[in-house]
């Protein structure tokens, strides 16, 4: 996850502790937590839409077998005890389950910061306070283009609208909201237009998501974007949040998926703000690190099983039914999760002498392990131009020596 | 102890690894495919240097583990919809059991 808004316009949010260490008047989330994954916790199948990307391949029904109110309840004291800072509870969508505001409570109860990832199509304004009251500190609403486009690509006529209300709901009940968007060409098109009208209704976080090849989001690879739009799509966002800021409503932007964008936020930033703005974006980002899979975000599926990110659903480390998360993903006797966490070593054609393969870590292992078979070749959806890998990155500024004290 | 099924969308398949000859097999996890020859191809990409790589279905495996989820919670396995007894998840921690965490 790359902020666009952090990195171009130095603004500071809660979660850029956790991702760019930097000190700042927002309250940040920067102790040795930093150190533990994010885990994303898919707590149901079920869904009442049915989206073509859906990477949990989530259907109408709940699956038999998914992990109880207890289970869940232990699985979060077993992830506060190894440290984790956040779990983001997702799908299916959230909301059909009726144990989840209980779940919610009992995440921050364990000192564990609870955040929603759900359509918002079910987010009522009862719901919504009861979430607010049970310590949710951010609800992700998924919205994939303006109602025509998104209806069609979510799977059920007036998922916008309801969607909007949902948002509408959380923002009245002072519930901090934002947007996922998932940038596909079937999508592309009503971007701009979903956050201004977003924007209008009190949103001012934006998260854009490239698309991964899990689930039935490898269904719809035809839809991706080629490097051309891509790029066109990537500078849109750096500069309409340039823009928004310029006109005194700032707004927070996060790429999600891709960590070729960090190395075209530093050109960008080269031609636009200067080389002392690309040297300080990249010290940030080489402190971030490169695509997270298997090191800095987990998933927990609704069998308890462990996944490497949330897209990969194909492959599990182990089963929080069998022993603790924290044992599972310490465990780097398994060699695919060792490489996955040095792939720097291991990293192969136009990656091994990129100059920004610090700062991206060879993209995501699910892309290249569906289109490459095998999850360490080159990410398929780089788009950096041969001239940009080829270059000189910015001379990164040298970590700050700890001090006695400190 | 209850059915606690592993499968998503497709059959899932518990995946063993010998790196070499003189090594034991080693658990390195599960993958998601609809048949064996899909399972060790998918297995074979994710573990490129293995000299053995075994498959078993997730749903035949019967699991008897001292550190179950279900065991640590205060309960035996079973749905999300189950009630919960008052307390078993707030205030106890059970000791670990030897569990069948699966069938």
């Amino acid at each position: 996850m790359i902020s666009v808004s952090k990195l171009l316009c130095e603004t500071a949010a809660a979660g850029d502790g956790l991702r760019y260490g930097d000190p700042s008047d927002v309250p940040q989330i920067t102790d040795e937590k930093q150190r533990r994954p994010v885990v994303v916790w898919n707590v149901t199948r079920g869904c009442n839409l049915a989206c073509q990307h859906c990477y949990a391949s989530a259907e109408a029904e709940r699956a038999d077998g998914e992990l109880s109110t207890a289970e869940g309840k232990q699985l979060l004291r077993d992830l506060a005890e190894y440290g984790v800072p956040v779990v983001l509870f997702s799908g299916g969508e959230p909301l059909v389950r009726d144990d989840l505001t209980e779940l919610v409570a009992y995440a921050r109860d364990q000192g564990i910061r609870p955040v929603l990832s759900t359509n918002g199509t079910l987010l009522t304004p009862d719901r919504a306070r009861a979430l607010r009251d049970a310590g949710l500190a951010y609800a992700g609403v998924s919205v994939d283009g303006l109602a025509t486009a998104n209806d069609a690509f979510r799977g059920r006529e007036g998922a916008f609208d309801a969607a909007v209300r949902g948002i509408e709901a959380c923002l009245d009940v002072g519930l901090k909201t934002g947007l996922r968007y998932t940038v596909t060409e079937r999508t592309v098109d009503d971007m701009e237009g979903v956050v201004d009208l977003l924007h209008d209704v009190g949103v001012d976080r934006f998260c854009f998501y490239h698309l991964d090849y899990g689930g039935r989001g490898g269904d719809i690879a035809d839809a991706d974007l080629d490097s051309e739009r891509r790029r066109e799509v990537v500078r849109r966002l750096c500069d309409l949040t340039r823009e928004y800021h310029a006109d005194g409503s700032p707004i927070e932007t996060l790429l999600v998926g891709n960590y070729a964008d960090g190395g075209f936020v530093v050109e960008y930033a080269r031609d636009e703000l200067g080389d002392a703005a690309a040297e300080r974006i990249y010290a940030a980002l080489r402190r971030n690190g490169g695509d997270p899979a298997g090191d800095r975000v987990a998933d927990v599926d609704y069998h308890g099983n462990v996944h490497p990110t949330q897209f990969w659903q194909g492959y599990a480390l182990g089963n929080v039914r069998d022993r603790p998360f924290g044992a599972i993903w310490a465990d780097e006797s398994n060699p695919l999760l060792s490489r996955l966490r040095d792939r720097e070593s291991e990293l192969s054609g136009k990656c091994v002498d990129c100059c920004y393969r610090e700062i991206c870590g060879g993209g995501s292992p699910l892309r290249s392990l569906t289109v490459h078979g095998d999850p360490l070749a080159p990410d398929p959806q780089c788009y950096l131009t041969e001239s940009e890998r080829r270059g000189e990155p910015p001379v990164a500024v040298p970590e700050r020596m700890a001090e006695p004290g400190d | 102890m209850a059915d606690c099924p592993r499968d998503a969308t497709e059959r899932e398949w518990e995946l063993f690894r010998r790196a070499s000859v003189d090594e034991p097999l080693t658990h390195v996890g599960s993958v998601t495919a609809p048949s064996a020859p899909v399972a060790y191809e998918q297995a074979a990409m994710l573990f490129p240097a293995a000299v053995d790589l075994w498959l078993c279905p997730a749903d035949e495996t019967h699991r008897y583990a001292s550190a179950a989820l279900g065991a640590r919670a205060g309960e035996d396995g079973g749905s999300a919809d189950e009630p919960e007894t008052e307390g078993d998840a707030h205030d106890e921690e059970a000791a670990p059991a030897p569990s069948e965490a699966d069938a």
